[in-house]
């Protein structure tokens, strides 16, 4: 008799017949109209405590603006020293006993080299009348006796990767006639190690920002779940699964982050244009087509996106760390 | 139906527990004890059964353990010892995911109705229908037909800091008889009201049991308890001791 009494039990706990008593179909669309219903309810909701609502979205529209605009600014600043890596030359200087014909002979030959794009001569003539130009020494260069610079070939490689660049210095510094050989571009690398700095410091300030996010979305959730405390445990009382309850508060989260993402879209893009007057000056002084850009489509969708993220995760730890504190209780 | 089934309190004694006896009862306490680790026992060693279509009153004066046992039930608590069924579920085993699939079988009514009171009363009694998922419609039905039962289709749009007392507790009855479970718990249902009021609310749960659904109530009024001369479980300091 023991042994029946115990299968018995046993039956019962595994065929369980605790399920909703609906149809499959209903279960389906009651499902949707749930997941509106508390859309719309969850925004109704934000839109009910405007105050204590603003303030929150405004806390995540600047913690996102900031990173979003730095790298912003960081992706228009690649395009341009992009474009200049391009155009990169090497100064090939000959000794300065040597003259303007030895300089011609050498740029002929050098012109007829595949891994050149193309050599210029610059006599020493022209490269003394250039200094005086650009300089403001004019009258000093003009004291000087002699002519001390030494004739230039302006070298344009084929290949602009930093191997083939290297290999051809060392190629060039080998001739005879050459003196001293630099490669323009180095400021360029500089510049772009400057670029990199700037971009992991805005990556860890991102990703500082982005645990503010999900902690200020949490703790709006929190205040929200004590707020609703009495609400939620008699839902729990009438059957209600931790899903249940867990829903409106993870659609709230989701709308402060997209609400504060949008803002700090807009944010974003009102410094851009904010700095892009003087910016289009500058290029427009160096002579480029270069125009400052706003966030595109793509840096658009991945803000949302992360936005999203973040405020969902916030409330879904909040939320699940109170559920289990409640069934404790 | 009585009739096939043996006295109740000599049933978990014989250790008898087929599957007519399964059917037949829709809640069978075994030897269950509650202890807290502050305040000790606070149920010891309780055995009953309450049949299908029973109505079936719980006194005892305050803290002999109704309350307790009434929250064992719906797995607000879990026995210390004993075994626990529930219309065939063993609830003493049941895993935490299940229990909110099990407290959709009751209807549970509470001394302080614990109503939300930012909502109207139609939201109110429509919380259980919400968190089952039903379809919009079937709700509006259902919660017009709990509320036309509770005389209080009226107010449907009030919200219940509006009601009398009276008014709140047949909202507690609309919300918890509205997805119509075949068990109604009730802690104190009339505590708080008047006589008569109680004794309204009383003849509502008789209609109910008359149609078939098994209710358990708890109350200390034995004046009350004796009118309407149910099956009666009596508990004193945790311990069952006796029915009449």
């Amino acid at each position: 008799m023991a042994f029946k009494r115990k299968s018995v039990f046993r039956q019962r706990l595994f065929r369980l017949p605790l399920r909703a008593d609906t149809r499959l179909v209903d279960r389906f669309k009651a499902y949707l109209s749930i997941q509106k219903d508390s859309l719309e309810q969850s925004f109704g909701r934000i839109w009910q405590t405007p105050v204590a609502s603003t303030l929150t979205i405004l806390v995540v529209a600047i913690a996102l603006a900031l990173p979003v605009s730095f790298h912003a600014l960081i992706q228009n600043a690649r395009h341009p020293i992009e474009a200049l890596e391009t155009t990169s030359q090497i100064s090939l200087f000959l000794k300065p006993e040597l003259g303007n014909d030895v300089g011609r002979v050498l740029t002929e030959k050098l012109k007829k080299n595949p891994a050149l794009m193309g050599a210029k001569l610059m006599t020493k003539e022209e490269g003394l009348r250039e200094l005086g130009a650009y300089s403001g020494f004019g009258d000093a260069l003009a004291a000087l006796g002699s002519n001390p610079l030494p004739a230039v070939i302006i070298v344009k490689p084929a290949a602009t990767d930093p191997e083939s660049v290297s290999r051809l210095l060392v190629e060039l510094k080998t001739l005879p006639e050459a003196d001293l050989v630099q490669f323009d571009n180095e400021w360029l690398q500089k510049l772009q190690a400057l670029l990199a700095i700037a971009e992991r410091t805005v990556m860890a300030f991102s990703i500082l920002l982005g645990f503010g996010v999900l902690f200020i979305v949490g703790n709006t959730i929190r205040l929200e779940l004590q707020n609703r405390h009495e609400e939620i445990a008699v839902a729990k009382m009438l059957g209600a699964t931790n899903h249940f309850i867990r829903r409106p508060f993870i659609h709230s989260g989701f709308w402060y982050a997209i609400l504060g993402a949008a803002l700090a879209w807009v944010v974003a893009n009102l410094l851009i244009l904010g700095v892009q007057d003087p910016v289009n000056r500058l290029a427009e002084l160096y002579g480029s087509p270069y125009r400052l850009s706003f966030l595109g489509a793509g840096d658009t969708f991945t803000l949302l996106a992360i936005a999203m993220l973040l405020g969902v995760s916030g409330a879904w730890i909040v939320v699940a760390h109170f559920l289990r504190r409640i069934d404790a209780d | 139906m009585r009739d096939y089934v043996l006295p109740p309190a000599l049933i978990p004694d014989r250790e008898w527990f087929g599957p007519l006896f399964v059917y037949m009862s829709i809640i069978v306490f075994k030897h269950v004890t509650k202890r807290y680790p502050e305040s000790g026992e606070a149920l010891s060693d309780v055995s009953f059964v309450i049949e299908r279509g029973e109505m079936a009153f719980l006194t005892g004066h305050s803290g002999a353990g109704k309350s307790t046992l009434l929250r064992l039930i719906p797995a607000i608590e879990r026995p210390t010892r004993g075994e626990i069924m529930i219309d065939d579920v063993p609830i003493h085993a049941l895993p935490a995911r299940r229990i909110p699939y099990l407290r959709r079988k009751l209807g549970l009514i509470f001394q302080d109705y614990r109503l939300l009171n930012d909502r109207t009363l139609f939201d109110n009694v429509a919380l259980p229908l919400l968190i089952t998922g039903h379809n919009p419609q079937d709700i509006g039905r259902r919660v017009r037909a709990a509320l036309d039962k509770v005389g209080l289709l009226r107010k449907e749009k009030c919200f219940p800091p509006a009601l009398s007392g009276g008014e709140k507790q047949r909202v507690g009855i609309a919300r918890a008889i509205v997805h119509k479970p075949p068990l109604i718990l009730a802690d104190e249902p009339t505590g708080n009201l008047d006589r008569e009021l109680a004794e309204e609310i009383m003849r509502m749960f008789r209609e109910f049991n008359e149609v078939g659904v098994t209710l358990l109530i708890a109350s200390h009024d034995p004046d009350l308890v004796r009118r309407f001369g149910r099956r009666t479980l009596r508990l004193e300091q945790g311990r069952l001791l006796g029915l009449s």
